[in-house]
């Protein structure tokens, strides 16, 4: 398949993910939704990369995998330590920065 | 002949075909699922479906990386959370802000139209429009990518080793749970 049309799916997984951070409130959700993003970003790395012919692309795609799980380890500890303090996982009720 | 690689690239668009709708079908469930366990397994659907592209793509190490680290071991990590903090929600999308956030979703959607109508009008470009077999012999291979992991980004590759351990060590203190301060924790 040409280039395009895996650039074409990754956009449309990026954007999916973004309403999904943007829509939802349960923070779990919204992860995961971040998860999805850096996801297609790997997608559109690695079809630029095969495009080019040049394989440092996939080097770049294992530094965001590795990096997309570091997030998940701290966002996930972060969480838990919200839940366990305030009893919610939902973004509207976690305002204590808000101005 | 002709007719074989006519039938070979029908076969390569029926997969393309197949495992773009998953990933995307999965993306979709995954952000409207009112239930947080199965937007994990509607995730690991798009996660492995995007296993499958990645090998398409001749990325053969990145796609077996993408199974173990993401379908596996991160989406244990949620299912693990969701477990602990499991609280159904009875509305998905809240009604508080809401005007706000349609107009992020609007934008973001206008964004996406633009960037999309671009990259089809622009399709004949050779980077977009390349589909050839690459050039490099062993493509992606475990062997490729791992000798450029250690000869021309060796230091990025043991940056990310420190960075795997931060996250390691702020995940332990940031869930640790301290008995003898009371005070300081909000009830």
């Amino acid at each position: 398949m040409p280039t395009y049309a895996y650039i074409l799916v990754s956009l449309a997984l990026f954007f999916v993910g973004a309403a999904g951070v943007l829509l939802r409130r349960n923070v779990l959700i919204v992860l995961m939704s971040v998860e999805m993003q850096l996801a297609a970003g790997t997608l559109a790395l690695l079809s630029f990369s095969r495009a080019l012919g040049d394989q440092k692309g996939h080097v770049f795609a294992f530094f965001v995998m590795a990096l997309a799980a570091a997030e998940a380890a701290v966002g996930l500890a972060i969480v838990v330590s919200v839940f366990r303090t305030r009893r919610t996982a939902s973004l509207d009720e976690v305002n204590g920065l808000k101005g | 002949m002709n007719l074989a690689a006519h039938s070979a690239s029908m076969a390569e668009t029926i997969v393309f075909a197949i495992l773009s709708a998953g990933v995307l079908v999965g993306g979709l469930l995954t952000v409207t699922r009112r239930n947080p366990v199965s937007a994990v397994m509607c995730l690991v659907l798009t996660f492995a479906a995007l296993a499958g592209l990645f090998a398409t793509l001749s990325a053969h190490f990145l796609a077996v990386l993408q199974i173990l680290v993401y379908a596996g071991a991160v989406m244990v990590l949620f299912i693990f959370v969701v477990m602990m903090v499991n609280r159904e929600e009875s509305t998905p999308i809240a009604r508080q802000g809401l005007v706000t956030r349609a107009a992020g979703v609007l934008a973001a959607g206008y964004v996406f139209y633009r960037v999309a109508w671009l990259v089809s009008h622009e399709r004949t470009l050779p980077l977009l429009a390349a589909s050839a077999t690459p050039p490099v012999k062993d493509f992606g291979t475990v062997s490729a990518v791992g000798a450029l992991l250690f000869a021309d980004f060796l230091f990025p590759f043991e940056a990310i080793s420190l960075l795997l351990l931060l996250a390691v060590v702020g995940g332990v203190m940031l869930t640790r749970h301290v008995r003898e301060d009371h005070s300081s924790r909000v009830s």
